[in-house]
């Protein structure tokens, strides 16, 4: 049984470790939260979906469609979210909680609200070694999720341009007064984060349902995970998206699938309540 | 010429600030009267009127500078209360309502020891979070709440006996309608009534400048967590109301994040430094998306009350309400310099 838990733990965490990636890199160059995230990431889903009901399209080839998708929207928000004045922080929480609004509306337009699942048929099947047993859905959530951390990760760490990412993220001043263009870094954190939603959108379509109010509970795990991990340390957001993804899953064995909602806004609560300064105050 | 002109459009804006609800309290008052044939007209103003009290109570919060994203955790704890209490004890709605409110006000307790620690934008977050634990709490717990069953056949209010009147407040519309109107009035009195105490001018100084009200005495903390429960008590009756005219509740419905986002919604666009301007947001924004965007667009009309907070919050941060009331406030600065 705690196999079982380790296994889906890991490869829940690593996904909902992707499904963070985005918010904390657009809220850590921008200092602006972004509560559609978790609706954005639905889109993308039921972008994928769509493609893959109606045109047959196969699971795979859907990700380009849903990334292009996300980047549309992505960009149009990045328009909104610049124009927000002081308190930057607050006005993006509430502008952002209207965006969360029209897209769920939208989605209940275009795809009403029926729950929808992209069921990929090998996914069902799976490798089994004595008693651990790795189904192909959650082999292909795992390395999908891990090959998009590692590539960020190398351009974050290994790039002159994730040097320039990571100083903005760091001090937004001094990264200005070094010549960096910080309002370009913005506009390239919105844009790397819409890839990494567009990514993660047709996985999640993969593993949970898709309904118009779906996004809430992904914006509430990112917002926990990048909370956990502080601004800027992608090794943070996945010890972050790893210990989620076992308290969930232990929560699920333990006291019922029912009460896994309940995870991740205790363990968000009580790490606001232990760092009630916010996490950028710490960076200075 | 300057200062005339200003003088001129404050006058005007005095007099709008005056006779609009003035106006509006007419018409409301009124309204049975025009719509006595017209069922849906009734309820859709029943509905407004009951969030705008909503809104107003959020507003006792909201007027400290706190946002809160959770207030769908009041609503449902005092739907649920009131409902169970009635529904299975038998005990009259009216000593079960109050007692939504006070079980309204214990969660706030509760929340406020783990949240008002936390300022601005992770007092909003923590509180979008907090929504989940009575939400899933009342979902597990078959045994008392009946969990995602929900609820069906909550008693309705039972009709007031004054003299030889006879008010049948849930089976006539008209009754229902009255009932809310009165209570949003009542709960508009005590609204203004706490605004313009100690309590509420306290509020505004730790909206303003918390260190500096800190500095002259104010217990921010003690004013914080007043308003928290104050405005959790109010919410908590409204959401026992509503449970007794829809006579049906369910976890997902009054937990959902819609009577977490109207209130804000409202507050913000009518303006959440003034008195009347949720409660007016409330009464011209629902009907508009009720007789408007509903019948145009059946699924997803409430894009609506996403697209007003985007643009209250880009181009009309103090909200409608409060540009009106702006000139109010300037005028008693500079009339001493003039």
């Amino acid at each position: 049984m705690w196999t079982t838990v380790f296994v889906s733990g890991i490869t829940l965490g690593s996904f909902y470790t992707l499904v963070a990636l985005g918010f904390a890199l657009i809220f850590g160059v921008t200092h602006t939260f972004n509560l559609a995230h978790g609706e954005l990431i639905v889109l993308a889903g039921y972008v994928a979906y769509w493609l893959w009901k109606t045109y047959g399209v196969s699971f795979l080839f859907t990700f380009p469609a849903a990334v292009l998708v996300a980047l549309t929207v992505c960009l149009l928000l990045q328009r909104l979210f610049s124009r927000l004045k002081e308190p930057l922080e607050l006005n993006s929480i509430v502008m952002s909680f209207g965006v969360a609004i029209l897209l769920q509306n939208g989605m209940l337009f275009f795809f009403s609200g029926d729950y929808r699942l992209i069921r990929v048929p090998t996914f069902n099947q799976g490798l089994h070694f004595k008693t651990l047993y790795l189904s192909y859905g959650q082999l292909t959530l795992l390395a999908l999720s891990l090959v998009v951390i590692g590539l960020l990760y190398l351009l974050m760490r290994h790039t002159y341009l994730g040097k320039a990412l990571r100083a903005t993220i760091q001090d937004r001043e001094a990264a200005a007064l070094a010549g960096i263009n910080v309002s370009g870094m913005g506009l390239l954190a919105f844009a790397i984060g819409a890839i990494l939603i567009g990514l993660a959108g047709p996985l999640y379509g993969s593993v949970h349902y898709l309904y118009p109010a779906a996004g809430l509970q992904a914006t509430l795990l990112a917002i926990t995970i990048t909370i956990f991990s502080g601004v800027g340390r992608i090794r943070g957001l996945i010890l972050g998206g790893w210990i989620l993804g076992f308290a969930e899953s232990g929560a699920v064995v333990l006291l019922g699938a029912s009460w896994r909602e309940l995870v991740g806004a205790v363990m968000l609560i009580t790490l606001l309540a232990l760092r009630p300064q916010g996490i950028l105050e710490r960076e200075k | 010429m300057q200062t005339k002109g200003t003088t001129r459009q404050q006058a005007i804006q005095q007099q709008i600030a005056w006779a609009a609800p003035t106006l509006g309290l007419v018409l409301l008052l009124l309204l049975p009267a025009f719509a006595r044939y017209n069922d849906y007209v009734l309820q859709v103003f029943t509905h407004a009127l009951l969030l705008a009290t909503l809104a107003l109570a959020w507003n006792i919060l909201g007027v400290s500078g706190s946002i809160s994203l959770g207030h769908a955790a009041f609503f449902g704890a005092g739907a649920y209360t009131s409902a169970l209490l009635s529904l299975d004890l038998g005990i009259s709605p009216w000593a079960t309502i109050p007692l939504g409110g006070v079980l309204a006000a214990g969660i706030a307790a509760i929340m406020g020891l783990f949240c008002l620690r936390l300022r601005g934008a992770y007092f909003a977050l923590a509180t979008l979070a907090f929504v989940e634990i009575p939400k899933v709490i009342t979902d597990n717990w078959d045994g008392l709440t009946r969990g995602s069953l929900g609820l069906v056949g909550l008693p309705g209010l039972p009709s007031l006996q004054l003299g030889s009147y006879h008010f049948d407040l849930s089976a006539s519309l008209v009754g229902s309608y009255y009932f809310v109107l009165a209570y949003g009035l009542v709960l508009l009195g005590l609204v203004t009534f706490v605004f313009r105490s100690n309590l509420g001018l306290a509020l505004q100084a730790i909206r303003e400048e918390e260190v500096a009200a800190e500095a002259v005495g104010i217990q921010v903390q003690r004013y914080r967590l007043l308003s928290l429960l104050l405005s959790a008590f109010f919410s908590g009756i409204t959401g026992a109301c509503y449970g007794h005219l829809i006579r049906y509740l369910e976890p997902g419905l009054v937990y959902g994040l819609h009577f977490s986002a109207i209130p804000m919604i409202f507050a913000i666009c009518g303006g959440r430094f003034t008195i009347l301007g949720p409660a007016l947001a409330a009464l011209v924004l629902y009907p508009v998306d009720q007789f408007i965007f509903h019948p145009l667009l059946p699924a997803g009309h409430e894009f609506l009350y996403g697209a007003v907070i985007i643009l209250a919050i880009l181009f009309m941060p103090s909200g409608v309400w409060g540009q009106v009331r702006k000139a109010h406030f300037v005028s008693i600065k500079t009339g001493s310099v003039e």
